[in-house]
Parts: C-alpha cells; structure tokens; sequence
C-alpha cells in the first residue's frame, strides 16, 4: 500500500477524516519524508505480523493434519513414499523424521522414502522435523508426529499348547503311518492345525485304513470334525472307525462276493444292465457304512447324553481291489474333503466326489445330519475302473483349502500334477515326501511336509495317499 | 454421538485393532469396514485386511439414521463379501457390531427389513448410555448389550469384548440349518439310480 494511502485511512479510521478544504495541507503534510517513512515502517510490521500469523498458521494445520503412511510386518520388506505432493504438502522442507532406527528403517530425505524390513511391531510415532517455506533460516524446526503400525509376523504368534491328554475323547496332536495295503502302499499322516495348537484345542481330522486279505479288498477313510462341534473329534474317529470295520466284516465274510464277479466282468462288459447292477451293490454296500457310521455317532451321543450335532463330522471313504484286468476304486462321500485318483502317466485325474459347499467360508455337511440319508444319496457315490494309477489321494480341507484353493482347480490335472511336484520337494522349504514303498521314513517326510505355511490356513491337516 | 462418548468408541476402536493384530488368526484373516451414521449413513472404511487397516477419525453428530446405516451395511455385504463359487473361495459370513445412543430418527424398518435378508455369522447391538432404545435394537438382533454409561471405560471394556469375539478362530458349520430328527433305515435306493461313470 501507498504510505500516502495509508495515512489517509489511518486519519479516516481514527476519525479525523481529510477533510476536502484540506487537501493542500494534507499533500504538504505527506512531502515531510520522516512521516512517509514512518508509515512504510507501520505498513512493514503489519505484513511482518501478518506473514507469521498465517505461517503459524499452517505450521499448525500441518501438525494437525491426519496422514497416512501404510502399515509394515516384521521381517517383510517395507517401503513408502512420503505423499508431500498428496499431502499438499508443496511449501515444507522436509529435514528429518526420527524414530524409525529403533524399528529398523531408515528415511532418504533425497527420495522421500523410508525403507528397511522392520524388526519391531507395535505402534509407532515418527517424528518429522520441517520447515515451511518463508519460515528464518535460524529458526527452530517445527515437528510432527506421524503414526506408523507395524504388524508383528504372524509366524511368530503362533504358540503350541499341547492337548489335555486327560480328556475321554483324546488323541494325538499328530500321527503318521505308513503300511503295505495289498499290492500298493499306503502313507497316512493327520495333524493338528496351528489355530488348535495355538490354543490347546484338540485334533478334529482322523483317518482310518486296514486291508483285508482273505477277500483282497482295502478301505480306506478320512473325517474331519466340525470345529463348532464340541465333540467332533470323536465323532470323526467313530466315522472312520465305523466304516473300515462294516466294510471289513462284509468283505471278509463273503457279502461282495456277487459284486466281484460283476467287477471282474466289467472291464469285458459295461452294457447298461451290468452298470446297474454294480451301481446296486455300491449303493448298499457304501450307503450302508455310512448309515453305520451315523447310527454309531447316534449311540455315542445318546450313551454319553449329548446330542448327536456335538459330534459333526465329514467322511469320505473308498475301497480299493485289485482284479486281474486292473483296480475297481468305489468311494463315498459327505462334506468338503475331496478324493481324486491320480492316471498312471499323471495326464488325468478323477475326482471321485462333488464337495458340499456352503455359500460362505466354512459351511458344509456333515455324516452326522439325517437329512444326508433323507435326500438322494446317488450323487454322493464314486466308481472308477483303471488299469493301473499312480496315487489315490484322500485330504481334508486343511490340504485342499491351501493347494487347490478353489473346487475348479479340483478338475484340473494340472493342479493335481503340480500338487505331486509339492509333494516331491517343489515347495517353499523343500520339504520332499519320497513315495517309494521302501522308503523308511516316508511317513515321517510326509508328516515334515504337511507343516508347510499358507497365510490364513491353519485348519487340521490330514492326507491320505494310496500308491 | 459426540464429547466423550466418541472420543471413547475411538479409542476403543484403536484399541481393538490393536489386541487384533497380536491375533496370528485375525492378522492372516480378519477384515474390517467401519460405517458411521449420524443424518445421513456412509462407510468411512471399506473392507480392509488386519494388517493394512488405519483407524481413520471417527465423527459424528447431528440424528441417528439407524435404517440408512443398516440398509448401507447390507450393500457392503453384498458388495464386499464374497460367495463361494467353484472359482473363488467364499469369505466367512461377517460379524456385524452396531454402536448408537440414541433413538432411530428415519424409517429405521425398511432398512432392518434389507438386513435381515443379508446372512452374518453374529450380529451385536450395543445400546450406549441411557437415551439409546434396546426395544428397536432387540428387533435388530438377540445379541444386545447394554452399556448403563458411555464413557471411556465401559466403552473399553465393550471394545475388548468385540476384539475376543473376533478373535475366535472361524469354524466349520452346517451350511443347511434345518433340522432333521430321527433316522432308521436306509431308505430305497431312487430307480434312476447309476453311479456308474
């Protein structure tokens, strides 16, 4: 503003306004350069406070203003930029941010990043020192605190609680076997997942297998036992239990001994009438051990005076023979665990089952419903008849939700062959399952490789694989 | 909701984040939304993974559009959390936590009626201080807790509850819900029966 201006509004303010007759005087007045000199002076103390009002101003809307940096994990490697365009941020000058060496980062003022693998978790206040453009060169910096989460590793939370070894319906936080099963071999392995460990809970997956020599057939079954379900772990031994035991007793004295001569004719002969025959003998012979296994599960339940929904529990299982044109595989199945019969040269697989899937995360069926039995149980049978195969696997979804994630990829050899790979060492820790019936330590190698990590899978885990 | 009470419900929030991340489930698996609802409903956090989620400045002030906010949270389902299919691995049903503390100010019905179509795993009501009707909420859900007092420390002690709640590990469940009692025989096989493949 012109100091001349000035004094005439200062006189207008102040009520002693120039009146028009005092033109002249006023204009003489303002030659006096002391005067002038004295309103430039006003006028530059006015900027003077004005310019440090509005920088307190922003130093202050800057401290106050909520910014976001993204979260960190421990032990991953982390790097972010500091958003000074984003943040409006355009008239700072950014001198340091301090903190970050006791997480284990660094800031490159050059850049604007900071950088590192944190090896701390919690929640941190970093502190940056800046200046505003227009702010003394000797002046204090100014500081702001900015939050930074960092997560801890979710592998080091993890705790293993064992088991109450005391409780009725104990078992084995882990167990793994291996055995001869006819002319194939089997290896077995079903452990506790890390959400149980973590909290003492029990296993919930059990497994069950025996062949039976006289008659030549071997059954084999999985369960898994509802984690809503109190009971459920015996309720998954009883299932598994249950069915190699009926199977066993029908095979061995002579119930299938009509299904075997339609088995060994099938090969030669798959007219319909034959088919419906066969399908006859599956039906009753598979149906009627799961039915057992339920009515077993009922009498438990009612003996020990809890309901039979305490005791919720998938199953599949499958029988294997070997006639002298190839191997007859029958399976049944209720739940979300599934059972895939693997080709000789590996370019195809069976899945023998349809998985009961609910619409969210978690919801399935279980033997222990007696609905299961009420609604069509056609569609729960499998039957394949191959000349040779190279594995006949049975999981439950603590393997399947983490290597085959979707019911789709059950479909697909490749997935199937890629799981083989994994099982061979083409994983993360190189953890690798020899299947040769001779090996020692199969059963050991398959029980080291089930410990594999998958994020957010830590459900109970059990494989079953007949080679 | 304002003065203490908000700044409580944010502290809380903060605080359950907190004893969330030290969770080895939750961390590897939770998300979370925050919707606010003062006049009008809107979702101030969309669904975001533990690990990456901020607790972002809670504000709030002026009605309670308890139907806006319950109709809101029904279209985040729908659009945030996904079903199973044979391509894509369903997320676990969602556990809703309502927060108010005062009385609804909107047509509160019509957006419960588009609630209820939606499926969770749990829904909680919380009634916060006295004005807070427990009448409307019990018609929201069975779960209502009632807090004689919103402030800081009754607050807390709500937030810790819905962090433990969280907390346990998602399990398996029956997906039919009905109820079949009784089971004898097995009934005759259907004459279209061929298993054969």
């Amino acid at each position: 503003m012109d100091p001349k201006l000035y004094i005439e509004k200062l006189f207008e303010v102040k009520q002693m306004p120039v009146a028009p007759h005092q033109a002249a005087l006023f204009e003489e007045f303002c030659s006096n350069a002391s005067y002038l000199e004295a309103a430039t002076d006003i006028l530059r103390k006015q900027q003077l406070l004005m310019d440090a009002w509005s920088l307190n101003n922003r130093i202050n809307d800057i401290k106050r203003q909520q910014v976001m940096i993204p979260n960190g994990t421990v032990g991953k490697v982390y790097g972010a930029q500091l958003d000074t365009t984003g943040w409006g941020w355009q008239d700072l000058v950014l001198l340091e941010l301090e903190g970050l060496e006791a997480i284990g980062l660094a800031y490159d003022p050059e850049t604007q990043q900071i950088r590192g693998i944190p090896e701390q978790n919690g929640d941190f206040k970093l502190k940056l020192k800046f200046k505003v453009t227009g702010e003394a060169e000797d002046a204090v910096p100014n500081e702001k605190l900015i939050p930074l989460i960092i997560n801890p590793d979710p592998k080091s939370l993890w705790k293993t609680t064992p088991s109450d070894n005391t409780d009725p319906f104990w078992k084995a936080d882990e167990t793994a076997v291996s055995a001869p099963l006819g002319d194939r071999h089997i290896v077995a392995a079903s452990k506790r997942g890390r959400s149980h460990a973590n909290t003492g809970a029990f296993r919930d997956d059990d497994f069950a297998f025996a062949h039976f020599a006289t008659s030549g057939w071997s059954v084999v079954a999985v369960s898994d036992g509802a984690g809503s379900a109190k009971f459920s772990r015996q309720g998954s031994r009883i299932a598994c239990d249950t069915v190699v035991q009926y199977l066993g007793n029908k095979a061995e004295g002579g119930d299938f001994a009509e299904l075997d001569t339609l088995l060994e004719a099938y090969n030669t002969n798959t007219g319909t009438d034959l088919q419906k025959k066969i399908s006859l003998h599956i039906y009753q012979a598979l149906g009627g051990a799961a039915q057992q296994a339920y009515k077993e599960i009922e009498a438990f339940a009612k003996e020990q005076g809890a309901g039979i929904r305490d005791f919720h529990a998938t199953l599949i299982f499958a029988l294997v023979k070997k006639y002298k044109s190839g191997y007859a595989v029958l399976t049944f199945g209720v739940g979300d665990c599934p059972i895939g019969l693997i080709s000789k040269d590996r370019s195809a697989v069976h899945l023998m089952n349809k998985l009961d899937v609910g619409e969210f995360g978690g919801g399935t069926r279980f033997i222990t419903m007696p609905e299961i039995f009420r609604d069509d149980l056609s569609g729960r049978f499998g039957f394949k008849f191959v000349e040779d195969f190279t594995a006949l696997m049975l999981m439950t979804d603590g393997i399947y939700d983490p290597k085959f994630e979707v019911e789709a990829n059950l479909e697909q050899v490749s997935k199937w062959d890629g799981f083989l790979r994994d099982l061979e060492g083409d994983n993360a820790d190189l953890a690798r399952v020899n299947l040769d019936a001779d090996n020692p330590d199969i059963a050991t190698e398959l029980s080291v490789w089930m410990d594999f990590w998958s994020p957010g899978n830590h459900d109970d885990r059990t494989l079953v694989i007949i080679f | 909701m304002n003065g203490e009470p908000i700044e409580a419900v944010k502290n809380g929030v903060q605080l359950m984040i907190s004893s969330l991340r030290q969770n080895p489930q939750a961390i590897e698996t939770a998300f979370i939304s925050i919707i606010t609802f003062d006049s009008a409903a809107r979702q101030l956090v969309p669904l975001t993974d533990l690990a990456s989620f901020q607790v972002p400045d809670i504000r709030v002030t002026g009605t309670t559009a308890l139907g806006e906010a319950l109709r809101l949270t029904a279209t985040c389902i729908d659009n945030e959390v996904a079903r199973t299919t044979m391509e894509q691995k369903g997320d676990w049903k969602p556990l809703v936590f309502l927060m108010t503390d005062g009385m609804p100010t909107d047509d509160w019905q019509s957006g419960l009626a588009e609630f209820r179509k939606r499926k969770t795993a749990l829904t909680v009501a919380c009634a916060a201080g006295p004005k807070a009707d427990t009448g409307v909420l019990k018609q929201v859900t069975d779960n209502v807790v009632r807090l004689d007092t919103a402030d800081t420390h009754t607050i807390g002690k709500f937030f810790t509850w819905v962090s433990a709640s969280i907390g346990v590990s998602s399990t398996k469940i029956e997906h039919s819900g009905k109820e079949v009692a009784g089971l004898d025989e097995l009934p005759p096989p259907p004459s279209e029966l061929n298993i054969v493949v």
